[in-house]
């Protein structure tokens, strides 16, 4: 009796921990989220999980295929045709797919993008983010012979504008406004409706109801015409997605890969620590590791056990570290001042470091794999007497203290913001303070919240920053990082003249491929010899699968897999079977 | 005593109404947070705007956000002008701190600026979870505490002793998370003890045993991390203290009365050595709040510690507050208790005597 208990716990914690069979073909898939969404209001999306769900519960115009890294047609028959009016507007001409319908059977209409695209504009709702990225499109105009097919009149040029034109999910009308009374206002009226004016009344009605329907937290209040319903939501625990019974989607034959939706059932597992995911991970409490840090990567295919269990791969992504410099500070004002500093990084080194050696090193902000890539251009190296070469030509000289100075001027002594939270940004701060203190150049480091250190640069209260600048494979608009227009949003280095406007502006525009190659190289060569910032190489995505799961579909695109594609064995095969 | 209660009590809630309205204020002071989270990232190419994000649409969308979440408001009744000549203005009733003051009132926390939802309903979902943790993970800790302090009362004589002393040395210089960590690689780990879950979900279609079972497993860890990281603070004192206790002249004359000495540590040691010991109890509220943060995040808890610290990183203002004014009216709630368990134990100090 003295040992009853002890023994029962034990039975029972056995029982708790016994390991899980292999999973059959209609098992949940398991996935890990490093954090919980927040809110599921497809007008919102704060982050990356956010944007994972979404994609389960509604479906877009267009979807990112992730086999092949491009948008592809999903709620869209077809890609839009385009049709360029005049020097600065774009016609694209989109129609739906018959077979779309919402959960109540009803069909996916072109009043339904409309009303969408009005919601986006509705003020009181958090609709800021999709009203700064969809505000280029002004105008829709419905077929009023085929309720599927609408043009969006757009107010720019480029092909990155054909592609993301069509990645909003689209809202039903007949469920939020069932009285239409969107339909009276035209898109642009409400896109320039005054902030200090008070909403029309229609406007307020349909606000209020929409806040009333929370689909921030209960995204079942309205019908989508997405593969998957929420069927349970733990906050800060775990995500339970149930693919729906009879999805129009699973009726289009052939299936295109952004309507295929394999699993029957899906969870997230929001688990923060990295270690902790990986146990999880062992333990096949997890299925999909997705952005798995670079020493759990290591360590997991050191492990043999794991590697019976797991498959691991790793895409280069298109998220790039970089390293700018604030080019309105005196110090840094002079191009070969900036050059000698980005000669003191060590891009291989410290993609080593930090990165396993995984990763691509690139001589700008295109990936080497891009047809516009200018590979005429050596890639960055670490050369500390080149720097020394290109301080002196830019009027430093360096004191009997060692330090550097240009005539009467103070010594040359810097700042570095980066987040304190990114470990790969700290490598690439240490980094930099040793090679130039070797050198006499004082680097003080101010790692800080992300919010202090978004402000600073700002307002351009630093030197040199480190950060991560993301692009996509869908686009070389890099009007926002680099335009004078955006000097205190996302122009950090502050760089920028008429000219380089000119040229920023031009590639956003072109639509001649050869034309289009030449503005970029040449793009590539004056960032080279102006350095606003240094692109130190191309960060990768890691993943770790179950390796009885069929379909893994790795990608440099976030979250760097496709969830939907992935399926189960119709009969379980035994670990360890490649 | 009455009285003198409901003083205390009055006391500590306005203290707590205090350290709330402080953080109020110092929070909003700080500034730009809720708006970029609130934005996405400005130099994401990823994502295209057609024509880019110039400052004017900037600025324009963070005013759209403060309109939003009620952030355009002066923040308290007056303010002083930024720029010479400075100016006082007075604001009424229509700012920041008199709407929350209001609607705490009335028992509204308000909205969280992250996903909208009532402050009060996420605290209370959050603290479901840590309060069961906590308290079990308090209540372990002062049973272990009492049992391990009478037994090391006498003296690190024998290697037991010493060695349990030396163990306890170590937890306390142990920041939790690696001793959580530690834990979590030694039970939950394949290629070691493989015994206890770290996460995962509950077993679905399970019998209420085995659901019994798997919660008995999945808090052992998280359970076992805060009382090994309090444990030492509440032993080691109190074992100093009774050790103390025992060379006072009355424990000489209870063991030369015949008393065992077992029978003289508790029967009249212990008493005398539990008052410091309140002190202690009461100080272990901020230990545990601050070990439920890394506790929940190392194992997937969705706690209270938890929320508060993802609301602070996310610059979550309502919730922030929400859980400042909960954590300051526990403590001071923990302050008042350990004066009226003093008054219990010692007649002495009773405010009538």
């Amino acid at each position: 009796m003295r040992y009853f208990w002890l023994g029962s716990l034990l039975v029972l914690l056995a029982c708790a921990c016994s390991t899980t069979p292999a999973p059959q073909a209609f098992a949940p898939v398991r996935l890990r989220w490093a954090r919980d969404p927040e809110t599921l209001d497809p007008l919102a999306l704060p982050n990356q999980s956010a944007v994972d769900a979404n994609n389960l519960l509604h479906l877009a115009l267009l979807q990112i295929d992730y086999q092949r890294n491009t948008y592809a047609p999903a709620l869209a028959q077809a890609l839009p045709r385009a049709q360029l009016i005049g020097d600065s507007l774009t016609l694209l001409a989109y129609e739906l797919r018959e077979a779309a319908a919402w959960d109540s059977g009803q069909p996916v209409l072109a009043t339904d993008v409309d009303f969408t695209l009005k919601l986006m504009h509705c003020p009181g709702l958090p609709n800021e983010n999709s009203r700064a990225q969809f505000g280029f499109i002004r105008e829709v105009h419905i077929d009023p012979a085929n309720p599927h097919r609408f043009s969006l009149l757009c107010r720019s040029q480029g092909q990155e504008i054909v592609n993301t034109s069509g990645d909003f999910s689209v809202l039903p009308e007949a469920s939020l406004d069932p009285e239409h009374t969107l339909r009276s206002f035209s898109l642009a009226a409400l896109q320039d409706w005054p902030a200090n004016r008070p909403p029309a009344p229609a406007v307020a009605a349909l606000v209020h109801r929409y806040r009333q329907a929370n689909v921030a937290r209960h995204p079942n209040n309205i019908p989508g015409c997405g593969p998957y319903r929420l069927a349970d939501w733990e906050t800060n625990r775990q995500l339970r997605f149930r693919h729906k019974i009879n999805w129009w989607g699973d009726n289009v034959q052939p299936t295109p890969f952004v309507l295929q939706a394999r699993p029957r059932e899906l969870i997230y597992s929001v688990l923060p620590d990295d270690a902790a995911a990986a146990l999880a991970l062992r333990r096949h409490e997890l299925d999909v590791y997705p952005q798995v840090p670079a020493r759990i990567f290591q360590q997991l295919q050191a492990s043999p056990a794991a590697q019976q269990d797991f498959v691991f791969s790793t895409a280069p992504s298109y998220d790039i570290l970089t390293v700018g410099f604030n080019t309105q500070r005196p110090a840094l004002h002079d191009k070969r001042t900036r050059l000698a500093l980005s000669h003191l990084l060590d891009p291989a080194g410290l993609m080593a470091a930090t990165q396993l050696g995984q990763g691509r090193r690139t001589v700008g902000l295109l990936r080497p794999d891009n047809p516009f890539y200018n590979d005429s251009l050596p890639l960055p190296t670490y050369a500390p007497a080149q720097a020394t070469a290109l301080l002196r030509q830019a009027g430093w000289q360096r004191s009997a203290d060692g330090q550097w100075r240009q005539p009467g001027g103070p010594p040359l002594a810097l700042t570095l913001r980066y987040r304190a939270t990114e470990t790969n940004f700290a490598t690439v701060a240490l980094q930099l303070r040793a090679a130039a203190a070797q050198l006499g150049i004082s680097i003080t480091l101010l790692p800080s919240d992300n919010s202090v250190v978004t402000t600073s640069l700002e307002t351009g209260d630093f030197d040199l920053y480190v950060r991560l600048v993301k692009s996509s494979p869908f686009g070389v608009n890099f009007m926002p990082i680099l335009h004078t227009a955006a000097i205190g949003t996302g122009n950090f280095p502050r760089f920028g003249r008429p000219d380089t406007d000119r040229l920023l502006a031009a590639i956003s525009t072109e639509g001649d491929l050869p034309r289009k190659r030449r503005l970029l190289r040449s793009f590539q060569v004056l960032m080279r010899e102006e350095m606003p910032l240094l692109p130190l190489f191309f960060m990768p995505y890691r993943l770790a699968a179950s390796r009885r799961l069929q379909h893994v579909v790795a990608s440099g695109i976030k979250p760097g897999y496709a969830a939907m594609a992935l399926s189960w064995p119709a009969s379980p095969t035994p670990a360890g079977t490649p | 005593m009455g009285r003198w209660l409901l003083a205390r009590l009055g006391r500590a809630a306005v203290a707590a109404w205090l350290i709330a309205s402080l953080v109020f204020i110092g929070s909003r002071l700080v500034g730009g947070g809720p708006e970029q989270l609130a934005l996405s990232d400005a130099t994401d190419l990823s994502r295209p705007t057609g024509g880019g994000r110039t400052l004017a649409r900037q600025q324009a969308a963070e005013q759209a956000v403060r309109h939003r979440l009620g952030l355009d408001l002066p923040l308290f009744y007056f303010s002083r002008t930024a720029r010479p000549p400075v100016q006082w203005q007075w604001h009424g009733p229509a700012n920041q701190y008199h709407r929350w003051a209001a609607g705490l009132l009335r028992g509204d926390l308000g909205y969280s600026y992250r996903d909208g939802q009532p402050v009060g309903t996420l605290l209370g979902q959050a603290v479901a979870y840590s309060l069961p943790l906590t308290g079990s993970a308090a209540l372990l800790a002062v049973g272990l505490a009492l049992g391990l302090g009478l037994y090391l009362a006498p003296g690190p004589a024998g290697w037991r002793r010493r060695l349990l002393l030396g163990l306890l040395a170590g937890w306390q210089v142990t920041p939790l998370f690696l001793l959580a960590l530690g834990l979590l690689l030694l039970f939950a780990n394949p290629d070691f003890l493989n015994i206890l879950p770290g996460s995962g979900q509950a077993p679905e279609a399970a019998s209420s045993v085995e659901l019994v079972g798997y919660w008995l497993a999945r808090s052992a860890l998280p359970l076992l991390s805060l009382v090994l990281a309090v444990l030492p603070e509440l032993t080691l004192p109190l074992a100093a203290l009774l050790r103390h206790e025992l060379k006072a002249g009355y424990a000489t004359t209870a063991r030369a009365k015949g008393l065992t000495a077992a029978q003289v540590l508790r029967r009249h040691a212990l008493p005398n050595a539990l008052l410091p010991l309140v002190t202690t109890l009461t100080d272990l509220l901020p230990t545990l709040v601050a070990g439920t943060v890394v506790v929940e995040v190392l194992f997937g808890l969705p706690g209270g510690g938890r929320l508060l610290a993802e609301a602070a990183a996310a610059h979550d203002y309502p919730v922030v507050v929400a859980a400042v004014l909960l954590s300051a009216a526990a403590r001071l709630l923990g302050l008042v208790v350990a004066d009226v368990l003093y008054f219990l134990a010692d007649p002495r100090l009773r405010p009538s005597a």
